[in-house]
């Protein structure tokens, strides 16, 4: 029931919004906040029982299509972090909202395609939570967006349709494929049991791979699947974009995690080495691009291109500690450029652009936005992995568990990460500092009800930080369990991994 | 009474329109005006930030000639805020019953809203220590910055720091030490050691003097004009500017000197014998070093010399209120900020109502009182300049067009400091400016 319960509660929401009075948009939002907070308790609730909750119902029996709802050390937290961003982003949204009924809805339909895919055990029905999350955000970017939300919008169905053929295509290929040449009597299945439990022959798990590592990168995204990221980032709302960064970017890392590294062991350890270069080459093009950005939504895009870059040659590297690494950055990220959106949503709602050159003296105590600002900074030193924020253990377990597989690709991915320094303090020197434009800094300041999501972002970043195994305890034994699966070589590894702690959940 | 206003009927311009870039400026100043412009609201900014500042300003004078006077070669002056209640009673040589010489209606003791002030602060009644150490008083560090900037730009004219450096003055100087160190060798020898040192310091001290000295009369004007808008006396910009003119002619020859008083004693280090004038003396060298050039001050922006960001000429300083940058105020410690805030402790009724209706209202009022107070000191440096041409040119309605001329050549070489960018008098000229 939980978990029917988690896919619900977005899912009636959704479908009472619309039906609400258009002269009443104060409930229209409290209501979507609210389904968010109440899916994210359920979610919390979720956590507390041992096992964690199973649900297998019925449902196309005939294309192998069934409910396997499931929630474990992967799954759990990131529905955990969908809920909360979902909320959010909800919160973080404009009072006066335009079509706020369709616009929450969308919001919600998102999180229910988010949340669904995380808790299938099912890949056809991962599948089609993946695809369902496409509509939802194509249409949040193409009505909401900035003036070239067109543009933005095709771009973004296009990367998103391929990405989602690709991974349909896959994902069949690998039912039938692996149950169809063993000669199964019955319909092939496509839960993740009978799935791994399915040996496919070398060259095929290697083409099967391919087409999922190209459905996961364009969502992810990593270079050169990227063209739709920056665009898209740069036009959809920014409470939008806290969604698609810190929650739907994340289904490409749980889907190369669940599928690549879990169910094809043996092609991604092929396959790695090309895998981690894209990694790095991602974390340097995201860098650089950063560094010679001009607007602010375009240099948070490609900081976290780059971060992804991180998480990819995590997942590369498949070691029970990068994994974990990969889901703490997973979790980390998602709260970091959450907040960090959050925080341009703020000033560009302010000022009314986040072009660079157009900005300057926000830091200024009294009439500029110095709060916003001062979490902005925050969060940017966050993901430069400073010390005493989430950033830096997510990190630091990435660097560490990678270093013994790819150490060249390590070090530049850690140079790389040196350079979200770099593009913070170019970015504050032109906009915090220097002179406030009186023109246009004929603005309110933030009021209490704005600054809510960011205080609330912000306290996990620093929570993260200061209480590591708040992001890593959830999934250590499934990664663990994972990159087992994958390799000798890191079984010795596991042994310099750190024991479960109280948080962990069965793999 | 001086009056700056040109006589009615002149039609015919004697000379052609200027072509300098405040063209419309100048004609203003030739026509009696104001660098600001006329308008009803000018009037009731500067009129009620005078107000504002006249408070404050009571507690400056008294205390820089409090510490110029009392607290002198304190070697640990922590309690040089804590004027005494001599001083904080000390008639105002220019208004009261017992002034020296009766120019202005105010009273001669400390403004009653300045007493209220230092007893209760933002907080509440308690001890003047605490009031202190929780920084809820009259921010002196403020008038030490702006004497800090005359003692160090020096040189602006008039003789004073000439006589800084002369043999009479070491002689005078000399004799106060050592009369305030008296019975303490470790003070007397290190004064026999570094005499250059503690001379320095002496001479700092004349210029607590000297800046007490000029706000002794600057206060009991700006209430005093306050008191006249109230009144209904006061109804247009050139008016405002035209008592600041007057009043600087009343009190132009008025004496500068420093007295320390040690053990009832007082030792004359710069005797009034030596004829130091206000105007000449303290006016005009605080008009150029506080509202043109000060220095950067620390905090609100980084200046790389080595880039040239900072002029390598003293003369070429532009740091001051005339083209401050006032949207940094609100900075912890700098002056700027420690001004506004005495400031905004004494703002009049319809000063507070006006700023709640621009901007972010009651939040940024310190920003918006900064930048009252740099139109309202556009208005007084009209005023000096009005004065200025008054004491050495012509007057306005001269007929002789080379007269004339000869003002407009003043007039265009005043307004040529303001042809920097950092020159905020393009944004005074407006009301968008807030």
């Amino acid at each position: 029931m939980t978990l029917l319960l988690l896919l619900l509660l977005p899912l009636a929401a959704g479908l009472v919004l619309p039906l609400l009075s258009p002269s009443r948009p104060g409930l229209v939002r409290g209501l979507a906040a609210a389904t968010a907070l109440a899916q994210l308790a359920v979610g919390l609730l979720a956590c507390g029982r041992q096992p964690p909750a199973d649900l297998s119902l019925s449902w196309l029996p005939q294309l192998g299509l069934s409910l396997d709802l499931g929630l474990d050390g992967l799954s759990l937290p990131l529905v955990l972090l969908t809920a909360l961003i979902t909320a959010m982003a909800v919160l973080a949204s404009p009072a006066d909202q335009g079509r706020p009924r369709l616009y929450f809805a969308l919001i919600l339909a998102t999180n229910l395609g988010v949340v669904g895919a995380f808790l299938a055990r099912n890949a056809l029905l991962f599948v089609l939570a993946f695809e369902l999350v496409l509509i939802p955000t194509t249409l949040l970017v193409a009505i909401w967006g900035g003036e070239r939300r067109a543009g933005a919008a095709v771009r973004f169905l296009l990367f998103g349709a391929v990405s989602g053929l690709s991974l349909l295509g896959g994902v069949l290929a690998f039912g039938w494929f692996g149950q169809g040449a063993a000669g199964a009597d019955t319909a092939v299945s496509f839960s993740f049991e009978a799935l791994a439990a399915t040996p496919l022959p070398a060259s095929a798990q290697r083409w099967v791979l391919a087409l999922l590592v190209l459905g996961f990168g364009i969502k992810l995204p990593v270079v050169p699947l990227h063209g739709w990221q920056p665009i898209s980032y740069a036009e959809a709302p920014p409470p939008v974009v806290m969604l698609l960064g810190g929650v739907v970017s994340k289904l490409g890392a749980y889907g190369l995690l669940r599928f690549g590294v879990g169910l094809l062991p043996e092609a991604w350890s092929a396959f790695s080495p090309e895998i981690a270069a894209a990694g790095a080459v991602s974390a340097v093009y995201g860098a650089l691009n950063a560094v010679a950005a001009t607007d602010i939504r375009r240099l948070m895009a490609y900081s976290s291109l780059g971060h992804m870059g991180l998480l990819v040659l995590a997942l590369a590297a498949a070691t029970p500690m990068s994994l974990q690494g990969a889901m703490a950055q997973v979790l980390a990220h998602g709260l970091i450029v959450a907040l960090l959106f959050d925080c341009v949503g703020l000033i560009q709602r302010k000022t009314g652009t986040t072009v660079i050159a157009e900005l300057s003296g926000l830091m200024n105590p009294i009439r500029g936005l110095p709060f916003t600002m001062g979490l902005m900074l925050l969060a940017l030193m966050a993901a430069a992995g400073i010390p005493g924020l989430a950033g830096f253990p997510a990190e630091l377990l990435v660097f560490e568990g990678s270093w013994t597989v790819f150490p060249r690709a390590t070090l530049i991915c850690l140079v790389a990460s040196g350079f979200t320094a770099v593009y913070a303090v170019r970015l504050f020197n032109r906009v915090g500092f220097g002179r406030l434009d009186n023109n246009r800094a004929d603005w309110q300041s933030t009021r209490l009800a704005e600054r809510l999501p960011a205080v609330v972002l912000t306290t996990l970043v620093v929570l993260a930080g200061i209480w590591p195994a708040g992001l890593t305890a959830w999934s250590e034994a499934s990664t663990a369990a994972i990159a087992l699966c994958h390799s000798d070589r890191v079984v010795q590894q596991l042994a310099l991994a750190p024991s479960p702690s109280s948080l962990s959940l069965p793999a | 009474m001086t009056t700056t206003t040109p006589a009615a009927g002149t039609k015919t311009p004697l000379i052609p329109p200027s072509t300098h870039r405040y063209a419309e400026v100048i004609h203003r100043l030739e026509a009696g005006g104001s660098m600001l412009p006329d308008t009803p609201e000018n009037l009731q900014q500067i009129i009620g930030i005078y107000k504002a500042y006249a408070v404050p300003m009571d507690f400056y004078w008294r205390d820089l000639l409090y510490i110029a006077e009392q607290v002198f070669l304190n070697p640990l002056p922590a309690f040089k805020y804590f004027i005494s209640q001599e001083y904080l009673d000390r008639p105002c040589s220019y208004s009261g019953d017992q002034s020296q010489l009766r120019i202005w209606r105010g009273g001669e003791k400390a403004h009653p809203e300045l007493i209220e002030f230092m007893e209760r602060g933002e907080t509440r009644r308690m001890p003047k220590l605490l009031h202190h150490l929780w920084h809820d008083r009259v921010n002196m560090e403020f008038a030490e910055a702006c004497m800090q900037a005359m003692l160090w730009h020096q040189g602006m004219g008039g003789r004073f720091n000439d006589y800084l450096a002369s043999d009479a003055y070491k002689a005078n100087a000399d004799r106060a030490i050592k009369a305030y160190f008296k019975g303490n060798p470790l003070m007397l020898g290190l004064y026999k050691l570094f005499p250059d040192m503690v001379l320095e310091q002496v001479k700092q001290l004349s210029y607590y003097s000297n800046l007490g000295l000029f706000w002794e009369v600057m206060a009991p004007v700006f209430f005093e004009m306050s008191d006249l808008y109230d009144e209904g006396k006061l109804t247009s910009v050139p008016q405002a500017m035209d008592f600041l003119v007057n009043g600087i002619f009343a009190v132009a020859g008025r004496p500068i000197y420093h007295h320390v008083f040690i053990r009832g004693e007082c030792f004359e280090i710069i005797p009034k014998s030596e004829g130091f004038t206000w105007l000449y003396e303290a006016a005009l060298p605080y008009v150029e070093a506080v509202f043109y050039r000060t220095s950067p001050f620390r905090g609100t922006k980084s200046y790389n010399a080595q880039a040239g960001q900072v002029p390598a000429n003293q003369a070429d300083f532009h740091y001051g209120i005339l083209y401050a940058d006032v949207f940094p105020v609100g900075s912890a410690g700098i002056p700027p900020t420690l001004l506004m805030q005495d400031m905004l402790h004494f703002l009049p009724p319809y000063l507070q109502e006006m700023y709640k209706t621009h901007r972010r209202g009651e939040e940024d009022q310190l920003i918006q009182l900064g930048i009252t107070f740099q139109r309202s000191m556009y208005n007084v440096t009209s005023a000096v300049i009005q004065a200025l041409r008054c004491a050495l040119l012509y007057p306005l309605d001269d007929s002789d067009p080379e007269h004339l001329t000869a003002n407009r050549q003043f007039f265009e070489a005043q307004m040529d400091r303001f042809l920097r960018p950092e020159a905020r008098l393009p944004d005074i000229q407006t009301q968008d400016y807030r």
